[in-house]
């Protein structure tokens, strides 16, 4: 007779589960691309070490996956901060768009203000334009109960749109040959760079980032907001005021997205485009999952999928579709998410010993 | 896979459970229960809670395998692997909590896994209303079950288990959900089901439902069978109350009597809703005083555990008043109440009193993490120093502070629990349920700090099911039914077998 596999709890999670599961996410990654890379006629390791040469073989390549690994860990740090307290916030795409636009305003305004200033400015506008755009998911769910994935997953569309118009509209610049492009921004709008092509938004990120880690696991706000997200009930027990706290914690959510569109736009982007959120809101919430919502790990997983991701455009050179670098970002997450499930489980077949459920009787 | 032999004898019986045995660790759910259920009747299985009624019903139904015992149905042995075993032989249970898709219709809930490969959404409709008209069942096939209330949606799963065409059906406790009026109409489909030959076992804790619905009972106490196949006719409910409850002896080591000092804690024609949206209780109205402990009784359910919470800050009640040290704390939040002297130890520990996923210090500081502030950080070290003070103090046994709260047992989860609650001196302390499910030990030391606290002049409400606690530890007893105060008993006087017919709410007419 065959004996049927079932998953059952372990008591601990095995230790270092979650490198170790990124470990195995890569890998698969790796495996199942060699597969689609031999599939389409290709040599998977000429291919991957393109990848690796494009994305960590030189501190030029590094440059280019540090200013990479920027917003996607400012992304990833806003969905991690609203997932520490349970709360999806699937609208970073928006909110970076947003946060872009506010910088963008404030750049088109203050044209003539000293670099540092007008930097500065276009950062805190940024915070505003991501907080903003969460305002009305926030109050909603607040308030209401609305479900706060659906609406700041619409809201992309709206910030997106909203951009569009700016750019076909209002803000198209008159100088560009009636193309629909934003003008460009005064030279000092631009951040400093670090080293080669590396900008300073990858200070500013992790500033950010080791504000927030430090926020959330040692202030009383951060304690709050963990008693919130283990347990709602507690968190209304010992009285936490639960609407405030969702309140904020979205708004501040959609900020440091907002930020990542700022940081993006004065760091690589030298205009406002249509595509500036390139996607990186969507690439946070895998960023974030993988962090396993906690702030303190999103800037590795953010270096390393940088990495993947300037790897994967490299290679296009090489006759290599792009896409290749998507399968392999969604594998790596597939992998390591499965990988993940396996350390906090066990595999039993039918008839083993195993943990009986703990209520008996009602 | 079920396996069958030709034993004839025992044929009368539609069901005929012998000598079942069900163990999980620490707890024998099950020992030796007979169960013989005649075809074509209403049979109901009463016990208390813990007695090993639902136990013994998902051995039935096949989600538990039982470590010993013989199950036939209509003469036949069978073996269930899985619940899908059980139904396909015929027999189907309809849960407490409905399994049912909001989205979906009546219909589409009631072929929900045995639909045919190609559905006509006209032709299943037609014959789920033939099958509920049949029956007398009242629902619209077509309506979507979102806009269906709790005794439409009970018809439902009802007629889930018909279409699967099950001859025994099991309902477990299925007057909880519904309305006075829907319970005669629950009756009377019930008559019906068993006209047409079908056998019923009908789970209650309720004497007086019971009484009017079932021919026969099957009684439980501690996972053994007191009696089997009692005609309900010839037995009284003062006969069934005792066989539920027991009459073992009240243990002897109460503390001496109280002088109650000054009312602490006040309740004024108190009501509020239970999660549905109805009366949870209605009209409570008592005081607890300073330096003695007042018990609630009652089955699982009655709105004990609502009125906690609404004492507590964490319902609202819709009519009445609270009182805490002579304030006025109807409209405080839960934290106030706290700062004014109320200690909760609530029902459900992990989960209500204690964050599930944080550490074991993280949840040691919940009540006195504001006080420990510098800045906007919390002092690590100061946190870590209490959270040490209330391990030792309360003995609690732990591994490393800064680990999972998870990872403590049920009697060191409470220790820690109750510890946090009363350190603060409180005035008031209401324990609902404090000792459930621990082991000898921790039952021991959670009574004795409610003792303390008693002696320390506190007001304790303490509520719990266990009447020997209760008739132990309290110095006055209410019983609560049906959301409102069935009596007060003097606890040194009262036998277990009166609190026991008040909590089964069997005087005379005055249900709900």
């Amino acid at each position: 007779m065959m004996r049927r596999p079932r998953l059952d709890l372990r008591d601990q999670p095995l230790a270092g589960g979650q490198p170790l599961a990124f470990g195995i996410g890569l890998a698969v990654a790796l495996f199942v691309g060699t597969l689609l890379l031999l599939s389409a006629g290709h040599e998977p390791l000429k291919i991957y070490t393109r990848m690796f040469e494009a994305s960590l073989g030189d501190p030029d390549a590094w440059a280019v996956t540090l200013n990479r690994a920027v917003p996607l860990g400012l992304a990833g740090l806003a969905v991690a901060v609203a997932g520490s307290m349970g709360l999806w916030n699937i609208g970073a795409e928006g909110q970076i768009m947003t946060g872009a636009i506010a910088a963008s305003w404030v750049a088109r305004i203050g044209g003539e203000w000293p670099g540092l200033i007008l930097i500065i400015a276009m950062l805190i506008a940024a915070l505003g334009g991501g907080g903003l755009l969460a305002l009305g998911p926030a109050v909603a769910k607040a308030k209401l109960g609305v479900n706060e994935i659906i609406t700041t997953l619409m809201l992309n569309e709206v910030a997106i749109r909203l951009a569009q118009w700016l750019i076909h509209g209002p803000w198209k610049d008159p100088d560009a040959y009636n193309f629909p492009l934003a003008p460009m921004l005064p030279e000092q709008a631009h951040l400093p760079t670090l080293f080669s092509r590396a900008h300073c938004g990858i200070l500013i990120a992790a500033g950010v980032i080791v504000i927030s880690s430090v926020a959330v696991k040692y202030t009383a706000w951060g304690y709050e907001l963990r008693i919130a997200g283990s347990s709602e009930a507690t968190a209304r027990y010992s009285g936490i005021s639960l609407p405030h706290k969702v309140l904020t914690v979205l708004v501040l959510s959609g900020g440091i997205a907002g930020l990542a569109g700022g940081v993006e736009l004065t760091g690589t982007a030298d205009r406002l485009t249509e595509s500036l959120s390139n996607g990186f809101g969507f690439a946070g919430i895998i960023v974030a999952a993988l962090a396993l919502m906690r702030p303190s790990g999103v800037a590795v997983v953010a270096v390393l999928f940088g990495a993947v991701q300037i790897g994967g455009q490299s290679i296009q050179t090489l006759g290599v579709s792009s896409s290749v670098s998507t399968i392999l970002q969604a594998f790596v997450l597939f992998g390591a998410i499965g990988a993940g499930v396996l350390s906090r489980y066990r595999i039993l077949f039918e008839g083993d010993t195993h943990a009986v459920p703990e209520e008996v009787n009602k | 896979m079920t396996h069958s032999s030709s034993v004839v004898d025992g044929n009368q019986f539609a069901v005929h459970l012998s000598d079942v045995w069900k163990m999980f660790p620490g707890v024998v759910a099950n020992a030796g229960v007979e169960l013989c259920v005649r075809r074509g009747t209403i049979h109901a299985l009463l016990g208390e809670n813990g007695a090993g009624k639902s136990t013994l019903m998902n051995v039935l139904a096949g989600v538990y395998r039982p470590d010993r015992g013989q199950l036939k149905l209509h003469g036949q042995v069978h073996s269930f692997r899985n619940p899908a075993d059980a139904l396909s032989a015929g027999v189907g249970m309809v849960h407490q909590e409905f399994r049912l898709i909001p989205s979906f219709s009546v219909a589409e809930n009631v072929v929900l896994g045995s639909a045919p490969s190609l559905i006509q959404p006209r032709q299943l409709e037609a014959e789920v209303a033939a099958m509920a008209k049949k029956f007398g069942l009242r629902v619209d096939p077509t309506q979507p079950l979102w806009q269906l209330s709790m005794g439409e949606r009970q018809k439902v799963e009802i007629l889930k288990v018909l279409w699967r065409d099950a001859s025994v059906l099991i309902l477990d406790e299925p007057t909880t959900v519904l309305t006075p009026s829907e319970v005669d109409e629950l009756a009377e489909i019930l008559r019906r089901m068993a006209q047409d030959g079908r056998s019923i076992i009908f789970i209650s804790h309720k004497l007086h439902e019971v009484s009017g619905i079932c021919s026969e009972a099957t009684v439980l106490r501690q996972g053994k069978t007191v009696a089997t196949s009692l005609d309900m006719a010839a037995t009284d409910a003062a006969e069934l109350a005792r066989l539920m409850v027991g009459s073992s002896p009240v243990a002897p080591d109460r503390p001496e009597v109280a002088t109650p000092g000054d009312p602490l804690l006040e309740l004024t024609e108190l009501r509020a809703s239970g999660d549905r949206g109805i009366d949870a209780f209605s009209n409570i109205t008592f005081q607890v005083n300073s330096g003695e402990i007042v018990g609630i009784a009652g089955v699982a359910g009655n709105g004990q555990r609502e009125l906690a919470d609404v004492i507590a800050g964490l319902r609202p009640s819709t009519q009445g008043s609270v009182t805490l040290n002579g304030a006025d704390v109807t409209a405080a939040r839960p934290q106030q109440r706290f700062r004014a002297g109320l200690a909760y130890i609530p029902e459900d520990r992990l989960g209500v009193g204690l964050a599930p996923r944080l550490s074991i210090t993280d949840n040691a500081i919940l009540r006195i993490y504001r006080q420990q502030r510098r800045g906007p950080f919390i002092v690590a070290e100061k946190a870590l120093a209490y959270c040490k003070y209330l391990i030792t103090r309360f003995g609690v046994r732990s591994g490393d502070p800064g680990g999972p709260i998870a990872a403590l047992s049920g009697g060191n989860l409470q220790r820690l629990l109750v510890g946090r609650e009363l350190d603060g001196q409180p005035s008031v302390v209401v324990a609902a349920q404090p000792t459930r499910g621990l082991d000898v030990q921790g039952v021991k030391a959670i009574q004795d700090l409610l003792l303390d606290q008693r002696k320390a002049g506190a007001a304790v409400l303490l509520i719990s099911e266990d009447l020997d606690e209760l008739l132990t530890l309290t110095d006055r007893l209410l019983v609560m039914e049906g959301g409102v105060i069935r009596g007060e008993f003097d606890p040194r006087t009262v036998s277990r077998h009166e609190v026991g017919m008040a909590m089964l709410a069997d005087t005379n007419a005055t249900t709900r």
